[in-house]
């Protein structure tokens, strides 16, 4: 079966067919988009399926295990590849209608940035990561330009500069892993790591986590964040919020884990630097008036729990952490395709232009709320259980301090969040005049968050899916061995 | 050996100094093609085996004592190819904002925004 490897090329090939359609029919760009996008989405959930009863190896060209390039699909692969297909899904039917500038270009560049994304989460060599990280990059920088608005080139510029030193470093610490292990391929790489001398292993440790690290934002590197995102369409918005930063946080998370493992001073690394993370975002994120400032400080601040929660190195912060990532990305995509509709309907931008959107649009009020309340982490929505979960995990491995910041987190962002409920439901001075909203903006952002409420009612429905995650991450000699077909 | 290795850390050096202290947007996209030609150059240095010959099997089968590493040379390509990619794009923004603004400073520019 060959499916693995369409879940990367599908969105390519259709990408590059985008253009030529174009020429003979313009009418077919958006059919064939959206076609595209269904049966991308179905086969991720038929591999996704088949990666739950027995991790998947698929080697590109048949070539020998060692030699070529090989995508790995366990757990945590499958976890990330199942968030992609949904919110890329979700994303490209609310694009048919928000999208009206560069129509083509846009949908060119998104299904490059999945297919990119797809093959961040997927591959199992370290050159094929990088490849597809500056893929994915690129196509980021072109997307948050394609308004062609005096905000965008600068957030564009901004982020480009900060990317091609993020890529600069991850380039960096490659070749230096190429340099003493002699081998690409994650498992070789992951056998022959240990002999390394201390420093080069450390030396490697710091590039890794600057390079990912100003693209997953933490925090003395996440300043191009907030700027990239004011400019942006919403749609891009909630794809770099749920999977650009979630792609690189988990090629962080997968890299450290193979190639180090959890030792202490990693752990105690990622715990604090996590915990100060998603303080500050709080911090900065409470004095934004931009509704896109706010989110984005906010996607900021749930890296952190994330980091957290990883750095614990114990079964049940693995657990924890990656079911954060994942109901992050949901709830992410689910505020930004809505604050997207209220910029696309009245032009709202500011937390004050929100006043009375609350009863002039009701229902996607509604699911906006039921977003924010999740990402504040109230009970029944799934942020709540993450959260808990994380809180949980920090508590048994008696990081007393980074568990007694989590709902001092939590509180921080209720006072922030708040003052968005509050501006929805509080009466404005004239009557607004609200056009009716087109089904596909409303649908996705409907589902999206019908998703945030029954993860947190049923969290059985991911949790099977997660459960084996620490098994390939916490003891990588099950990954090596599932990489050499052992 | 020793020397080279300084060489590159110099221009890797210079390129970040100059992404950090320059007002300049095209000055700025130099500096990141001079930080990525110290990368590349790094990749070329870890292949080099003093005395190697080139990677190719010819027909007389001859047995090689000595070859450069291939890995880093292809890799190398490919970063070259994103570099490329890349620093078309900054140029591509960079001319853009010079139409909105009319200047290539980062202060004026702020200025202008207000």
């Amino acid at each position: 079966m060959d499916t693995p490897v369409l879940l990367i090329a599908l969105p390519l090939l259709t990408a590059f067919s985008l253009g030529i359609i174009k020429i003979f029919s313009k009418k077919m760009v958006k059919v064939v988009t959206v076609i595209s996008a269904t049966v991308h989405l179905a086969l991720i959930m038929s591999v996704v399926r088949e990666a739950m009863q027995r991790p998947i190896v698929y080697h590109l060209g048949d070539w020998d295990n060692l030699l070529g390039i090989s995508l790995v699909i366990d757990s945590f692969s499958a976890m990330m590849a199942l968030l992609i297909g949904v919110l890329a899904y979700a994303v490209i039917i609310y694009s048919l209608v928000y999208v009206d500038f560069h129509e083509l270009k846009y949908y060119v560049l998104s299904f490059l940035l999945i297919a990119g994304v797809m093959g961040m989460s997927l591959t199992g060599d370290l050159f094929n990561l990088y490849v597809f990280f500056e893929i994915v990059s690129i196509t980021s920088y072109a997307l948050v330009a394609i308004k062609e608005e005096k905000a965008s080139f600068e957030g564009a510029f901004k982020y480009l500069v900060m990317g091609m030193l993020s890529g600069a470093f991850v380039l960096l610490a490659i070749i230096l892993t190429y340099q003493v292990t002699g081998a690409l391929n994650f498992a070789q790489v992951a056998a022959n790591f240990g002999d390394a001398p201390m420093l080069v292993r450390q030396t490697i440790f710091v590039f890794f986590l600057i390079g990912f690290g100003t693209k997953f934002c933490l925090v003395p590197l996440h300043a191009w964040l907030p700027d990239v995102y004011c400019g942006a369409p919403a749609s891009f918005n909630a794809l770099s919020s749920g999977l650009v930063i979630k792609a690189s946080l988990y090629a962080f998370i997968r890299i450290v884990y193979l190639l180090f493992g959890m030792t202490t001073g990693i752990s105690q690394v990622m715990i604090y630097w996590g915990v100060l993370t998603f303080l500050v975002a709080h911090i900065l994120a409470y004095q934004q008036e931009s509704l896109k400032r706010l989110l984005g400080y906010s996607s900021i601040a749930q890296i952190g729990y994330i980091m957290l929660a990883i750095g614990l190195g114990t079964e049940s912060g693995i657990i924890a952490g990656s079911y954060h990532l994942f109901n992050d990305g949901l709830m992410k995509a689910t505020l930004f395709l809505g604050v997207g509709i209220f910029s696309y309907t009245v032009g709202a931008s500011k937390i004050d232009d929100l006043k009375g959107l609350g009863f002039s649009m009701p229902k996607v009020s509604f699911a906006v709320v039921i977003a924010t309340l999740a990402i504040i982490g109230l009970p029944p929505f799934n942020g709540f259980i993450s959260k808990w979960l994380i809180l949980q995990a920090a508590w048994e491995t008696e990081y007393i301090v980074a568990a007694f910041f989590v709902p001092i987190g939590s509180l921080l962002s209720l006072g922030y969040y708040l003052k968005v409920i509050k501006a929805l439901y509080s009466r404005a001075e004239g009557e607004l005049e609200v056009k009716p909203i087109d089904w596909k903006l409303r649908v996705p952002t409907y589902v999206l968050s019908a998703a945030c409420l029954v993860m947190g009612i049923i969290p059985n429905l991911s949790l099977a899916l997660i459960t084996n995650i620490p098994k390939f991450l916490l003891d990588s000699s099950n990954y090596i061995n599932l990489l050499l077909g052992r | 050996m020793e020397t080279t290795f300084l060489a590159i850390a110099v221009l890797f050096g210079l390129g970040l100094y100059i992404i950090l202290t320059h007002q300049n947007l095209i000055k700025i996209a130099m500096g990141i093609g001079v930080m990525e030609s110290a990368i590349i150059l790094l990749f070329i240095i870890f292949s080099y085996r003093p005395g190697g010959t080139a990677p190719i099997l010819d027909a007389d089968a001859q047995a090689y004592d000595l070859i450069v590493d291939p890995i880093p040379q292809a890799l190398s390509l490919t970063a070259i190819v994103i570099g490329a990619a890349t620093t078309a794009l900054m140029l591509a923004l960079i001319i853009k904002i010079y139409n909105r603004y009319n200047t290539l400073y980062i202060d004026e520019i702020k200025k202008l925004k207000g």
